[in-house]
């Protein structure tokens, strides 16, 4: 069996020199534009509710800023250093992961209705947000380590139930993160995986799972969000998407300017948190949306082709990671703000408020960067 | 150190692909949204965010026809509570019930009602609303609103009407002419956040109010208030229950007075008259009494017009040739028709007088045999000529119509009576508009008020017309008739409304009410000037006076003292030779 692998295994014919230290400033310009695009777009959302309530229209583009800021430190920290050193920390990170999780679910305090936040003196961390990044590192390593035994049914169900671990744990109180963390794993699992047989079996446990979650465990899947997306307009819970729509709606093609929302003075809930798409569509319109998607993919395009030219399996892993999580967010939560999908609530990365997601992003995207180091160059 | 396989590059690529893909479903679907279903969803956003205050919009003005103001505007204020920016709910309780003399309990009900607007009371008078608007009270609105003021209080009141609550017309002209005096509410629309708060420098949307159109009248406060002093002096003296008085142009049917005394304040339209004892009567019988008062009774109601209506037994039956002004007649003071022995006024009869004679006498047997001569169905055919089964069309609500015997049912005591009178009911204003037929050389007008509207905002002045039919008395009847008429007054039985100088025809009557035996009259008299192209009519109706209650002693007298202010005003020429001022009034004269 492993020897059917090997055969398979065939490193590029094409002749690549390492540039090693060569640092991808394409990147890093993509994700430059995606955070001050984003910190504006958070301004320009929050500055009324955020000057009524808190009698200061900075009061979250502030908070996002700094933790941008320190984000964007580390990015750059990060990707000086080689990312090798997560291949040491791997395990340790998964176990801590794991019992910040639990530790959260047990003592975490209780926001709007669920225990998500961990407090360490005066900040407050989302352990899903960090658990991300970690279990980029960790399925990583995982993956590597048991790459030419992964094709076998019995090791991928060992991996698959190693990897559910933490996922669970994040489910119970946020299924939506927990969705996120499921795809995640699963093209990781898939793009490593050589065959489709038990990727198949595995997709259907996954799926009988979801099905439990959705009956069990969900709590924020009860309340007939799925009648709320078939008609929106009849439900009453449907405010939210309701809003949404008429915010994106409103945009047209060119959009209202920006700063010219209406739907975000206190219409569209928390507009600058998982919503903060729809008013983009209002105020920059269609071309400034189409704008923000482009924006994603050349991350995207840009990640991918990382992924074509580095040499080592680890590395491509952390950045086929990097790629589901940004790529499954940003499409789920456009999704969600256009009534395509069920609403389920998923920030925009680099966009949406929240200081523990645009942290640990800007650090998964040094470690991302570290790997482009190490790209070959075509002559 | 581990294997990196190209499989692994091909899955990557097959995810990218599968993302391309996604976003480019995405991207339809945003299209879809933004462009196709864009106009719908702003709309609807637009309903959201969007808060409609009206801005009420001044009713017309009432003009006379010299442009005095009959009904005016006067700036309140509407004063309400927007519950979602209430802030201090304690204080506004607090402020508005002291400042509006309202109970506590019933302010704080309305302030407490979670409404998005709830109206705590509205015209308020501005100054209050200014001292209301200087506390700053969050939550409470402070709209501007007009409310109707007449600056003459009662003149022309039951013409006049007045307007409700809401600014429209309840009774009167402000009824009738509702559309013209109505404006266009115009609005605000403020741009509010998900609190109902205005959005801060935001741009208002603004419709303003359109003014309702002016109505000018053919009133003339000269006039209409000149009528109405005689008409309460002659109430007073004769103690009579009401006193009527219609000035109008018989060459086209304006109206330059119409009074109904005791009159109402058209400001306080509830309020009854002083000697009315409401004590102890529910709010149906006031509201009954307050109904009663509003009545324009000339309009409203009919009446037998008694001698007045000689005149169209005499144009019957000059127009049909069957009389001649110097026919010959005897009165011996009754004439039997069929069984009845039915009396003239003078006992001892008129004895031999022509026709002439016997209008000047407004002789009743002579008049009866006129009657019979003509016979009921040609009489009926000059009835109808002269408008008498038709409205008027006089342009106030609620007008009477003639109650009249059916033709078949005329037989020769019904024929008698009508001869002079009497046994059927038509309007003040039916009589107006037959006798204005009769001497303004045929023409069947349409009395009126509203001379013409004018836009409030080009100020363009548009007429109005009114219909009018032609023919319905030949030139030569009603040459003849002026002259009769004349003829009355200088020599006959309204020689108390002669003016020296003045050519004045008329004719005097006093019918007795309905039922018969109670001594309870209505003595009235007819006149216009000058006979030769007559331009002013006046009709008079005292209404139940006590004592004498003969028209040509109580009413010809107070119609001369009117024509003795009016016709110098209206520059109505003497065309008469001036006698010597002898004048002799309360002369009794029975007709």
């Amino acid at each position: 069996m492993e020897e059917a692998v090997k055969t398979e295994q065939k490193k590029t014919s094409r002749k690549r020199k390492k540039t090693k230290g060569r640092f991808d400033y394409t990147l890093l310009i993509v994700i430059m534009i995606l955070i001050v695009f984003g910190l504006v777009m958070i301004y320009s959302t929050s500055y009324y509710t955020a000057s009524t309530k808190y009698d200061n229209p900075a009061y979250w583009v502030i908070r996002q800023g700094m933790f941008a800021a320190v984000g964007f430190v580390a990015m750059l920290w990060l990707s000086g250093r080689d990312y090798h050193v997560w291949w040491k920390y791997s395990w340790l990170l998964f176990i801590v992961v794991n019992l910040m999780l639990a530790y959260v679910l047990l003592f975490g305090r209780v926001v709007n209705g669920a225990k998500r936040w961990l407090y360490i003196g005066p900040f407050s961390i989302q352990p899903s947000e960090v658990a991300k990044l970690a279990l980029i590192l960790s399925y990583a390593k995982l993956l590597t380590v048991n790459i030419n035994k992964i094709a076998k049914l019995k090791y991928m169900i060992t991996a698959s139930i190693l990897m559910a671990i933490p996922i669970i744990l994040v489910g119970i109180e946020n299924l939506s993160t927990a969705i996120i963390l499921v795809a995640i794993a699963a093209i990781m699992l898939y793009v490593s995986a050589p065959k489709k047989k038990p990727l198949i079996i595995l997709a259907l446990a996954a799926l009988g799972m979801l099905f439990v979650f959705y009956n069990l465990g969900g709590k924020e899947y009860r309340g007939g969000r799925f009648e709320i997306w078939l008609d929106p307009f009849a439900n009453e819970d449907g405010y939210q998407t309701v809003q949404s729509l008429y915010a994106i709606g409103s945009g047209g093609l060119l959009g209202k300017g920006l700063g010219q929302s209406l739907q975000k003075l206190g219409f569209v809930p928390e507009a600058h948190n998982d919503m903060i798409f729809s008013i983009i569509c209002e105020e920059l319109g269609f071309v400034g949306a189409i704008g923000v998607i482009v924006l994603y993919l050349l991350l995207l395009i840009r990640l991918y082709r990382v992924v074509l030219r580095v040499q080592d399996l680890y590395g491509a892993l952390i950045v086929i990671g990097a790629m589901a999580h940004i790529g499954i967010q940003v499409f789920v939560n456009i999704a969600v703000v256009t009534n395509t999908i069920p609403n389920t609530g998923v920030p925009l990365p680099f966009i949406s408020y929240g200081g523990t997601s645009i942290a640990f992003l800007l650090c998964e995207m040094g470690v991302v960067m570290s790997v482009a180091r190490t790209m070959q160059r075509e002559e | 150190m581990n294997g990196y396989y190209l499989y692994q590059r091909r899955h990557t690529t097959l995810y990218i692909i599968i993302l391309l893909l996604v976003a480019g479903f995405l991207i339809g679907r945003l299209f879809y949204i933004m462009v196709f279903q864009s106009s719908e969803y702003e709309r609807m956003a637009k309903e959201l965010h969007e808060r409609q205050r009206e801005i009420k919009a001044p009713r017309g003005l009432i003009y006379d026809r010299n442009g005095v103001v009959l009904a005016n505007n006067r700036s309140v204020c509407t004063i309400s509570v927007i519950h979602s920016q209430l802030k201090d709910e304690a204080k506004v309780i607090e402020v508005l019930s002291s400042y509006l003399e309202m109970d506590k309990e019933a302010v704080r009900k309305k302030v407490e009602k979670v409404s998005s607007r709830e109206k705590i009371k509205s015209n308020v008078d501005k100054e209050l609303a200014e001292k209301i608007r200087a506390y700053h009270l969050a939550g409470v609105m402070i709209d501007e609103d007009y409310k109707r003021t007449y600056p003459f209080d009662s003149l022309a009141s039951k013409v006049l009407g007045f307007t409700g609550g809401d600014n429209q017309g309840i009774v009167g002209l402000e009824v009738q002419y509702e559309d013209v005096l109505m404006g266009t509410p115009g609005y605000i629309l403020t741009l509010t956040d998900a609190g109902g708060k205005r959005v801060e420098h935001s741009a208002e949307s603004r419709q303003e109010a359109i003014a309702g159109d002016n109505l000018i009248t053919s009133l003339d406060y000269n006039i209409q208030t000149y009528a109405e002093q005689a008409a309460y002096k002659v109430k007073k003296e004769k103690n009579a229950k009401s006193v009527s008085v219609i000035v109008c142009n018989p060459q086209n049917g304006e109206i330059y007075a119409c009074v109904n005394v005791p009159e109402y304040n058209l400001n306080e339209p509830f309020t009854l008259g002083e000697d009315v004892k409401t004590e102890g009567l529910s709010a149906e019988e006031k509201q009954n009494l307050c109904n009663q008062m509003w009545r324009n009774e000339v309009v409203n109601d009919t009446y037998e017009p008694g001698s007045t209506f000689k005149v169209v037994t005499a144009t019957a039956a000059l127009e049909e040739h069957v009389v001649k002004v110097t026919d010959s007649f005897f009165c011996p003071g009754y004439k039997i028709v069929e069984d009845r022995r039915i009396r003239c006024h003078k006992a001892g009869g008129h004895g031999a007088e022509t026709f002439k004679e016997g209008v000047m006498n407004s002789c009743n047997p002579v008049f009866m045999e006129v009657g019979e001569r003509v016979g009921a169905k040609n009489m009926y055919k000059y009835y109808k000529r002269l408008g008498l089964f038709e409205k008027t069309g006089i342009d106030v609500p609620g007008e009477a119509s003639s109650i009249m015997h059916k033709l078949e049912n005329v037989k020769a005591v019904e024929l008698a009576t009508m001869s002079f009178g009497q046994s059927f009911q038509i309007t003040p204003f039916q009589l107006i508009r037959a006798v204005s037929a009769v001497v303004n050389g045929g023409t069947l007008i349409t009395p009126h008020f509203g001379v013409a509207v004018e836009d409030s905002e080009t100020k363009e002045v548009r007429k109005l017309t009114y219909p009018t039919k032609s023919g319905a008395v030949s030139a030569e009847t009603s040459q003849t008739m002026r002259e009769l008429l004349e003829a009355v007054v200088s020599e006959g039985s309204g020689k108390n409304a002669k003016l020296s100088g003045y050519a004045i025809g008329g004719k005097t009557a006093t019918s007795e009410k309905l039922p018969r035996g109670n001594a309870r009259y209505i003595s009235s008299f007819l006149g216009f000037a000058p006979t030769d192209n007559p331009s002013v009519m006046v009709l008079l109706l005292i209404n139940e006076p006590e004592g004498i209650y003969y028209g040509g002693t109580i009413a010809a007298p107070v119609v001369g003292d009117i024509f003795h202010n009016i016709l110098p005003y209206l520059n109505v020429e003497k065309t008469r030779p001036e006698e010597e001022e002898t004048k002799e009034t309360n002369i009794i004269i029975t007709d």
